[in-house]
């Protein structure tokens, strides 16, 4: 029966000023915790690139608010890891000035690079909140340098596991857990300044959390944060009450699990929308794989589909999940035993919440988006520095391409769905840093899906290793490309090969490379996949089809053979009748 | 009389202060003309009758380059790149920061892909070349920007922050074959590394120069025409002052002139008065304002996104730090889809403007709250330009706000303001205390139309115990130019551990960035002893990011100036974020020299103490919070004489502006004119 009953807004229990005060108070704390974590981070993955996330909890470890500057892939996953941390303590096993952290599978259900710190908010003697951030750290242990092995069969390779320890106690340094996390990393000054940073960040959340209640009183804070999340419900609501109800499919195939290099994994969503209520059934994913493409994450990935649809401009609370059901049996690839290997986990998050948006695409046609690159990190080289002695490792999210939409283009050379706000370290930065030469990193031509809108652009990087190192990769849509929707066609697929110092000759790479090894010289050019196109391409207008060619996203080639435009190749200009009759011929083939 | 006029064009209106040897002060105000911005200047200077030739120095801000920004209206523009980067104002630095907006579109680059070139060449970060410049290459590349129509262009290359010579050897081929090109290279306009950051700010450059130079052509046309011989000096987003010469070379660093001078301004009041921590709190029509000041000088920023974060464009020029949010006199009260009252940044503007002011607003705004509350003129708003139409105010504030939330008029109205000023108060909040600087330590310096009115109630819900209103606070940006210097802020990316080895390389660069700093000063005009050199190095911790200035004491190191700016950089990191790692590697990432030419202050006419009489307030119904209606004191400014006092709740009006003062508030009028407010405190009402 659908529920259509969409929430009217609760009478006005809290004081509407107070609560506007204390809802800006509240977004304004945890930008400001993000500001201080940006700005005391030591390791470039959580300085420059932002690969983490942080929130205010309530006593009980629901989200109160996260920020809303960071990595979105890490929407609302913290409440799980600190009510874990009430359930073994219990509130009188916390104290004032505690900090604990952690990230064992069981309870992160990601990568173990992927570290919890929280700390508990005392106001008056009580645990009123909870302050966490989440952050990737660069190296936990492992078999890999980054601990984010293509290869790994177990999660025990992929490094160490903290389940739930404190790492200050009562304000005072726990120095056995200091000892522990410095043995187990390749780098662990970064990580250890990473940790301090992430303290110092939710040191300032118990802060101003605390100022707050001491201004307006637990009662009207509690008060506020109920309708905060209540609103928030709302908004989720009515968002979903505007999709018609109906039961939306969709499937994929990951390319390979990592390990078994010529089996795709298949990836399966069921979306039931009825009234104003979600269910997203995860039971037809790929059962658990060999390789290290799972993790335990269902919630987070239906969470994070489900709030690109619902509320893209608020904050993430708890609330703004009230009407989202998630169905998911054990064992498959996104709710994994807690031993299987987790390190390449984004790769399947990316690539179901893209299925999520398409399987939608029937019920939200100008709503979502075509298939997108769907990759996490570009290949990483991992050494010891020649000039310095210091182990280094390159890792730095892959420059990927969306899908085209009914409105507009795809976007060229951005981040995957779960990154947002993920940044990539600069050429200038990455050559002083570490001994490689950055040949090119430009936009790819002619990878855009054709469409009536097109395809995203990927992009080209070409990167030369000035010192013998370890080559680590893995990348996704190197077979299946990203899809177009209502008649728009795939983008390109992820292609890759290597040259040695002074030869042109291509040699193939491994698409999961682990430890690969490059001599002196060796370069790696990866051409990274575009977004799928949006609608028929021989719709396009001719002169945005004409420039692109211009501008070279487009070449002439396929401004013929996939749009159907003939342009005069010297001076660019459209030869109008020859157009029309190639556009007629090649929609009459296609239609018949 | 020789005299020292400062003119700002803001958005709205141009302001014109100006003050002569004697001390006397005039004052003009006209509307700013978008299409015709020298305009507005030449009104002002008529309607203050100052004759050009009288004037000595002429300082200037001007939005002529953010408006070329925001409205893309400037120059054709190309790039010329090493090869392999065509695309990196396209790429940015891939990053979405709308997470959850399937819809977010990149900023558009300045210039489109079809003018991006690649030219062969190569250095490496470490200023070494790995490919020489393919010379060779140019002429052609001179045809095809001829063909193409280009006025300007932009040579960015990869690490010309470490070297040079490849930009400079292909700007002097190409402006060789191309005289009448505008030209900028990248090293020209920023020496720190981060191609993305560094080349926008080269391409923004180039794409709104041809435009700055034909305003400084006019301009300089039209006050030689008028008789001026004076200097003109242009305000620059750093706070300082430079000459036009530099100007037409690197407008970028004009972006921001108005809000900027207007903190400058606040830090000279605050120092003067002895005040080394100032907080400038400027409100607008449309935003709010405010920066941190620290002996008398407020912060810079390193990277500045013109139009926002998120959809702006990195622009790598120092800037002092102004934090903006969308609450200003104009900003709109409206409920959202869960009936939540939210303020702003949606703005009334000044057309159709507030519902009050009668030309058509159908929206409550800050201003209608503040009509509402008695805490406006109601027969003499805008300096008698206006009177407000209250009671329609009143009808659109039930409509909209009261009666959906089940409130009356008045409560809707004072909610309004308490959840502006709490807006605005964690925007200065965000400044100070994040920054290791306790509020209760600062003084609150207030300008701006609307700043005055809510200083106080701002200033109380964060512990800040003393606010300033300032002569003229409402054109205080103008008189903020009068007070700059000539300032340049050079920096030059100079990554090294910071260790013995480092010192002569340090060294070299700070000499070069001290004679570039000393040569532009004393270009403008400028004596040598005038001159004085501030010196920093930009640390980090090893294998850290962010970096902070660090001041060397020295102009040079030495093993014993080494020692000492590491352990300066320990104390301030922990001053900043609460802890600090003296056992930890320290790396300079920039050297960075500040070359000021102090320009002689301007001395304003004090204002006499009371002989005769007392102070005779009006009174009006006005509201406050824990008082609802009551009878309150109104003062005149112009009335105001030194060593007054003052109790609130009160109100002070002057021409286009008013001060509140909340019950416990108290002032005095300070012989310098500015009105010092000391703010009684915030009683908590919660538990524990």
């Amino acid at each position: 029966m659908a529920d259509t009953a969409i929430k009217e807004p609760k009478a006005a229990e809290v004081d509407p000023i107070t609560l506007e005060v204390v809802r800006n108070g509240l977004l304004s704390t945890v930008i400001e915790m993000t500001e201080n974590l940006v700005r005391t981070a030591y390791s470039p993955i959580a300085a420059e690139v932002k690969d983490f996330s942080l929130c205010l909890l309530d006593a009980n470890g629901d989200v109160i608010m996260q920020t809303p500057h960071a990595a979105p892939g890490f929407v609302a996953d913290l409440d799980k890891t600190i009510k874990t941390g009430l359930d073994l303590y219990g509130r009188d096993g916390l104290e004032e000035g505690d900090v604990i952290v952690a990230n064992n599978s069981e309870l992160a259900g990601q990568h173990l690079n992927n570290v919890a710190i929280y700390t508990p908010v005392f106001v008056g003697g009580e645990i009123v909140a909870f302050a966490a951030v989440r952050s990737h750290w660069i190296d936990v242990g492992g078999a890999v340098s980054g601990s984010m092995s293509s290869k790994s069969k177990d999660i025990f390779a992929e490094g160490i596991q903290i389940p739930t320890m404190k790492v200050y106690s009562a304000g005072k340094p726990v120095a056995e857990v200091h000892r522990l996390i410095e043995t187990n990393s390749r780098f662990p000054d970064l990580v250890l300044g990473d940790m301090r940073a992430q303290i110092s960040a939710c040191r300032l959340g118990e802060r101003r959390f605390g100022e707050m209640v001491r201004k307006y009183g637990l009662d009207a804070v509690k008060s506020c944060i109920n309708r905060i999340s209540d609103d928030a419900e709302t908004v989720a609501r009515n968002a979903i009450s505007a999709i018609p109800d109906g039961v939306y499919e969709a499937s994929c195939h990951l390319d390979t699990d990592g390990v078994n290099l010529d089996q795709p994994v298949p990836l399966h969503v069921k979306l039931i929308i009825e009234g104003s209520e979600m269910t997203i059934d995860f039971s037809g994913m790929s059962p658990q794989v060999e390789g290290p493409c799972n993790s335990r994450a269902a919630d987070t990935i239906a969470r994070l589909g489900f709030k690109f649809i619902t509320a893209p401009g608020t904050p993430v609370t708890s609330g703004a999940f009230r009407n989202l059901k998630i169905v998911c049996p054990e064992g498959t690839i996104v709710s994994a035993d807690w031993r299987a290997p987790m390190g390449w986990w984004g790769m399947t998050i990316n690539s179901t919440i893209d299925l999520m948006l398409r399987a939608l695409f029937p019920a939200l046609p100008d709503g979502v988006t075509a298939g997108h690159t769907d990759n996490i990190g570009a290949g990483a080289v991992s050494g010891v520095d020649p000039r310095n002695g210091k182990m280094y490792q390159t890792l730095v999210p892959f420059t990927g391409a969306w899908g085209a939409t009914s409105q507009q283009d795809g976007l060229s050379a951005v981040v995957s769905l779960a990154q947002g706000d993920v940044r990539i370290t600069p050429v200038e930065l990455r050559e002083a840093m570490f001994p490689i030469h950055i040949e090119q990193f430009s936009l790819r031509p002619d990878s855009g899906g054709p469409g009536r809108n097109r395809g995203g652009l990927g992009a080209i990087m070409v990167t030369k290793a000035l010192a013998k190192c370890n080559y680590d990769s893995r990348y996704e849509r190197t077979f299946d490309p990203p899809w177009g929707l209502a008649g728009g066609k795939p983008g390109k697929i992820t292609e890759t090969y290597m040259t040695h110092e002074g030869s042109d000759e291509k040699i193939d790479l491994p698409l999961t490379a682990h430890q690969f090894v490059f001599e002196k010289g060796d370069t790696e050019h990866l051409y990274g996949a575009g977004g799928g196109g949006f609608g028929n391409p021989f719709e396009r207008p001719v002169e945005k089809v004409q420039d692109d060619v211009v501008k070279e996203y487009v070449s002439l080639e396929q401004a013929r053979e996939s749009y159907g435009v003939v342009l005069d190749p010297d001076t660019l200009e459209v030869n109008a009748a020859e157009t029309e009759a190639l556009r007629k011929k090649l929609m009459d083939s296609a239609a018949g | 009389m020789a005299k020292l006029v400062g003119v700002d064009i803001g958005g709205t209106f141009t302001d014109l202060l100006s003050i002569d040897d004697s001390g006397e002060v005039s004052f003009a105000k006209a509307r700013s003309t978008p299409g015709d911005l020298t305009s507005g200047i030449r009104s002002c200077i008529e309607q203050a009758e100052i004759p050009l030739s009288d004037v000595k120095t002429l300082l200037h801000g001007s939005t002529v380059v953010i408006n070329a920004v925001l409205e893309r209206k400037g120059a054709k523009t190309a790039l010329l790149t090493t090869e392999g980067f065509r695309d990196v104002l396209e790429i940015g630095r891939t990053n979405r920061p709308e997470n959850y907006n399937l819809f977010f579109q990149k900023p558009e680059p300045f210039v489109p892909r079809e003018l991006r070139f690649e030219v062969t060449e190569r250095i490496g970060p470490d200023g070494g070349v790995i490919k020489p410049l393919d010379t060779g290459a140019l002429e052609d590349m001179a045809r095809k920007l001829k063909d193409a129509g280009v006025e300007a262009l932009a040579i960015c290359f990869l690490h010309a922050y470490a070297n040079s010579d490849h930009e400079e050897e292909a700007r002097n081929a190409l402006q060789a074959l191309l005289p009448d090109m505008y030209i900028t290279t990248s090293s020209e306009v920023a020496r720190e590394w981060r191609e993305f950051e560094r080349f926008s700010t080269a391409a923004i450059n180039a794409f709104v120069g041809p435009k700055v130079n034909d305003y400084i052509d006019d301009f300089e046309g039209w006050c030689h025409d008028s008789g001026f011989d004076g200097n003109l000096y242009l305000m620059r987003s750093n706070g300082g002052v430079m000459s036009t010469p530099l100007g037409r070379k690197i407008p970028v660093t004009m972006v921001e002139s108005g809000p900027v001078a207007g903190m400058i301004g606040a830090g000279q009041l605050g120092e003067a008065m002895g005040k080394p921590l100032v907080v400038g709190f400027d409100m607008g029509g449309t935003t709010a304002k405010a920066s941190l000041i620290e002996d008398g000088f407020p912060r810079i920023v390193e990277t500045y996104y013109v139009n926002g974060y998120a959809n702006g464009h990195p622009l790598q020029v120092p800037t002092i730090e102004v934090i903006e949010v969308g609450t200003g006199g104009g900003s709109i009260a409206a409920l959202d889809q869960t009936s939540s009252l939210k303020i702003g940044p949606r703005s009334a503007g000044s057309v159709p403007g507030p519902v009050c002011t009668g030309n058509g607003g159908t929206e409550p705004t800050v201003t209608d709250a503040n009509a509402l509350l008695g805490r406006l003129n109601p027969t003499d708003y805008l300096a008698g330009q206006m009177t407000l139409d209250l009671a329609e105010a009143e009808r659109v504030m039930e409509e909209r706000i009261a009666k959906p939330l089940g409130l009356d008029a008045t409560k809707a109205a004072s909610g309004i303001l308490t959840i502006a000023n709490s807006n605005m108060a964690l925007a200065v909040r965000g400044i100070t205390l994040e920054k290791g600087v306790d509020p209760r330590d600062a003084t609150l310096v207030a300008f701006g139309g609307g700043g005055p009115l809510h200083a106080c109630s701002v200033a109380r819900s964060i512990g800040i115990s003393t606010v300033i209103v300032p002569q003229m606070p409402a054109c205080f940006s103008a008189l903020g130019m009068l007070l700059a210097d000539m300032r340049h802020d050079l920096v030059q990316t100079c990554p090294h551990k910071l260790n013995e080895e480092a010192i002569d390389s340090i060294n070299e660069s700070l000499a070069e960035l001290e004679a570039e700093g000393r040569e532009r000063l004393t270009e403008s005009g400028a004596s040598d002893d005038e001159i004085e050199c501030l010196f920093y190095l930009d640390l980090c911790y090893e294998g850290q990011q962010w970096t902070l200035p660090t001041p060397i004491e020295a102009s040079r190191l030495d093993k014993v100036a080494l020692k000492a700016v590491r352990e300066r950089f320990d104390e301030l990191y922990e001053g900043r974020f609460g802890h600090s790692f003296s056992d930890l590697a320290v790396n300079v990432v920039n050297v960075r020299v500040v070359a000021v030419a102090k320009r002689a202050r301007p001395s304003f006419p004090p204002v006499p103490a009371r002989t005769e009489g007392k102070l005779s307030p009006t009174y009006r119904k006005v509201y406050f919070d824990e008082l609802g209606f009551v009878d309150c004191a109104i003062y005149q400014r112009n009335d105001l004489f030194a060593g007054d006092e003052l109790e609130g709740p009160a109100i002070i009006e002057e021409e286009v502006c008013t001060t509140l003062l909340n019950k416990g508030d108290r002032a005095t009028v300070d012989p310098s004119g500015a009105i010092i407010i000391s703010v009684g405190q915030e009683r908590s009402n919660g538990h524990g």
